[in-house]
């Protein structure tokens, strides 16, 4: 399935049979292990709407990212999947229960915090077992058997009895990821977990907690701002702004195929090129016209700008998909090189004509330092093109 | 350079020997601002009375017991009434304010703002105000010259204090390792109990020592609202040694003893809390 938008529930069979919704459903294998359904909460007495209409579904062993630029309503909505907030509207379901008015502590969901959130006063190995002592009755022998697995999955058994101050932000996190995974919770709920760890820690961190959610194939929910660690990490992506979900889908379906401007412009970096662009008609032919260029469409595309002739939309384009060539030769059209920012194997290059600024991004070392103007190809079958007010056109 | 200052003269500044110079000469002039009193305050309760008028010296030439036996026999009877009057000024002003400055830090409620406020402002007045309209209420309500009464008083400027304080210690502890608590097994209540108060201790028991201070020391309230067949604490007994302002003779031997009896509970009950009283007011 491609992108939903914000109103339309995700097609999964079971959201809109009533029957279902009510009572206990039986857990059947296409069933959603957590389900978010018509979520709705604001603050403020309803001034400040947080988020609304959010559908998601959440299978089992599924890593689901929501990712949005801050304030857009993804960390409400993990709080209260979590039970730290209570929406004003909707259900929550997990493993077939509605627990939408259930405790944090009755949910069985795990949730680990962007500041770490360990209990100062308490060693690693009592942070560890907190959950364990407050919320089962194990035998002693086995919750001391679960820390220590668990503390040597993460690498930590040796840190058992010291107090987290005495901890590295990374061996911190790692304690609250294990105070997270002794509970065997239905599912685990990561608040932008590593945004206080430097960047080589961070990337080692994903790898370790994408490992761990394979192994333990339980459902994962990860809050992040940063669409890279979204894209590196999740099997599907919900997209969010502004309080309501933009698109969810996999990682290639939200880079290739965005479902309206917001979703292409916060996805990839750097960020496609949007364009206006004016439909013109040139003896039957559709062309898009800009202040810098004017290119021919695809056939698939002029079948949706035939009655737009006219019209202003918006071209949207991602920079791979801008071919430099040097300025002798034929090109859509020129424009001059301002910067060259090498990327590693690929250089990013950012362009102005006419006024407008573009990327594009070519094999390392295509532009040379020195090159002043470039003449610049566009693979138009790739390009998005939009209404002005943002929904997709095609 | 830091390293061997003490043989390299030559990279010593002035300004700095002129820096460490003046930073001795300032902490002697405070420490004897305290200390000779102190010491003069032990020496006369151990110097007779006839040495005292006649040729008093530092270190007493025929020291005696007797200025502490007798202060002692006077005072026992009101260091029990004391301890029980401000223990209990403690653990009640505890168990009001705890609740209620964590009510004021983390929940919302119709008025909070101006409640808050109106505890502080509350603080502001001079108690001698409060003490017609207390004397009056107390003798109206049954409360004058009772053990009971005497708590009760004490909490009228040891709680706004107590709230103010651990208002800005609760609020000051990050929301989310209650709501980890919560997550991980706890209640509200349990989360408060079991992660809450321990991280609140330094702020709980300066309240408390505070709160204990009040209740012991005070003299105002504990002069006017208790009468001599009621629980009279230790305070108001040292003012009859000076003779309650009658002019009379002055034991000062007994008198100088008795002050170091009754300031010797705070300073014990102070070593043990001093751990927690330096974290609550340290600059974090």
């Amino acid at each position: 399935m491609s992108g939903n938008t914000s109103n339309t529930a995700p097609s999964s069979d079971s959201t809109d049979d009533p029957v279902r919704n009510r009572q206990r459903d039986s857990a059947g294998a296409d069933e959603s292990h957590v389900r978010v359904e018509q979520i709705r909460k604001t603050f403020n007495d309803g001034s400040v709407v947080a988020c609304e209409d959010v559908n998601i579904d959440i299978d089992e062993g599924e890593f689901v990212v929501l990712v949005g630029p801050s304030g857009c309503g993804k960390t409400t909505t993990l709080r209260c999947i979590a039970g730290l907030e209570q929406p004003d509207d909707g259900r929550i379901v997990v493993d077939g229960d509605d627990v939408t008015d259930a405790k944090p502590k009755d949910r069985n969901l795990a949730f680990v915090f962007q500041s770490i959130a360990l209990f100062p006063h308490m060693t690693v190995r009592r942070n560890i077992r907190f959950g364990l002592d407050m919320n089962t009755d194990l035998p002693d022998e086995e919750k001391d058997r679960r820390v220590e697995d668990v503390a040597e999955t993460l690498g930590i058994d040796g840190m058992l009895d010291r107090k987290p101050k005495a901890l590295s932000g990374g061996q911190q996190q790692r304690v609250s990821l294990g105070r997270a995974m002794v509970m065997e919770p239905d599912a685990f709920l990561l608040d932008e977990p590593f945004s206080a760890l430097d960047a080589n820690l961070r990337d080692q961190m994903r790898v370790e907690v994408k490992q761990i959610q394979r192994e333990l194939n339980k459902p994962m929910v990860f809050v992040t701002h940063d669409q890279e660690e979204a894209m590196t990490l999740g099997d599907k992506i919900v997209v969010m702004d502004d309080g309501n979900v933009q698109q969810i889908g996999t990682p290639h379906e939200i880079y290739n195929d965005p479902t309206n401007l917001f979703v292409a412009d916060f996805i990839g970096s750097p960020s496609p090129n949007l364009l206006d662009c004016t439909v013109v008609e040139d003896g039957g032919e559709l062309r898009l016209r800009n202040a810098a260029f004017e290119v021919s469409v695809t056939d698939e595309q002029a079948a949706v700008l035939r009655e737009r002739v006219g019209d202003r939309v918006v071209l949207g384009v991602r920079p791979e998909y801008l071919a430099l060539n040097d300025a002798e030769t034929n090109g859509a059209f020129t424009a001059n090189v301002d910067v060259v920012e090498p990327l590693g194997d690929r250089d990013a290059v950012h362009l102005s004509a006419d006024g407008q600024s573009l990327s594009a991004v070519t094999p390392q070392g295509r532009v040379g330092r020195r090159t002043d103007e470039v003449a610049v190809e566009m693979e138009i079958e790739r390009a998005w093109l939009f209404e002005t007010d943002g929904t997709r056109l095609v | 350079m830091s390293t061997g200052s003490s043989l390299g003269l030559g990279d010593v500044e002035i300004g700095d020997v002129w820096t460490r110079f003046m930073t001795y000469v300032v902490l002697t002039f405070l420490v004897m601002v305290n200390l000779v009193p102190f010491l003069f305050i032990i020496s006369v309760s151990f110097t007779p009375p006839e040495a005292f008028f006649g040729d008093p010296s530092l270190v007493p030439a025929n020291p005696t017991l007797e200025a502490w036996t007798k202060g002692f026999a006077d005072l026992r009877d009101n260091l029990v009434n004391s301890a029980i009057i401000a223990t209990g000024t403690a653990v009640i002003s505890m168990a009001i304010t705890i609740p209620g400055a964590y009510a004021f830090a983390r929940k919302r409620f119709y008025g909070k703002k101006v409640g808050f406020y109106a505890i502080i402002v509350a603080m502001m007045f001079p108690y001698i105000l409060l003490v017609i309209p207390v004397m009056d209420i107390w003798n109206s309500t049954g409360l004058y010259n009772t053990i009971p009464g005497m708590w009760i008083a004490y909490q009228i400027f040891v709680t706004p204090f107590a709230i103010w304080i651990l208002r800005d210690f609760f609020q000051k502890l990050p929301q989310d390792l209650e709501e980890a608590a919560q997550v991980y097994g706890c209640t509200q209540f349990s989360a408060f109990v079991r992660v809450i108060l321990p991280l609140a201790a330094p702020g709980i028991v300066a309240v408390g020592f505070l709160a204990f201070l009040t209740g012991w020391n005070d003299f105002l309230f504990s002069n006017l609202l208790t009468t001599g067949v009621g629980p009279v604490p230790a305070v108001p007994v040292l003012y009859g040694t000076i003779g309650g302002g009658s002019g009379e003779r002055v034991y000062w031997g007994k008198l100088m003893a008795e002050t170091l009896i009754i300031g010797a509970p705070p300073t014990v009950l102070y070593l043990f809390a001093r751990n927690y009283l330096e974290n609550a007011f340290a600059v974090k």
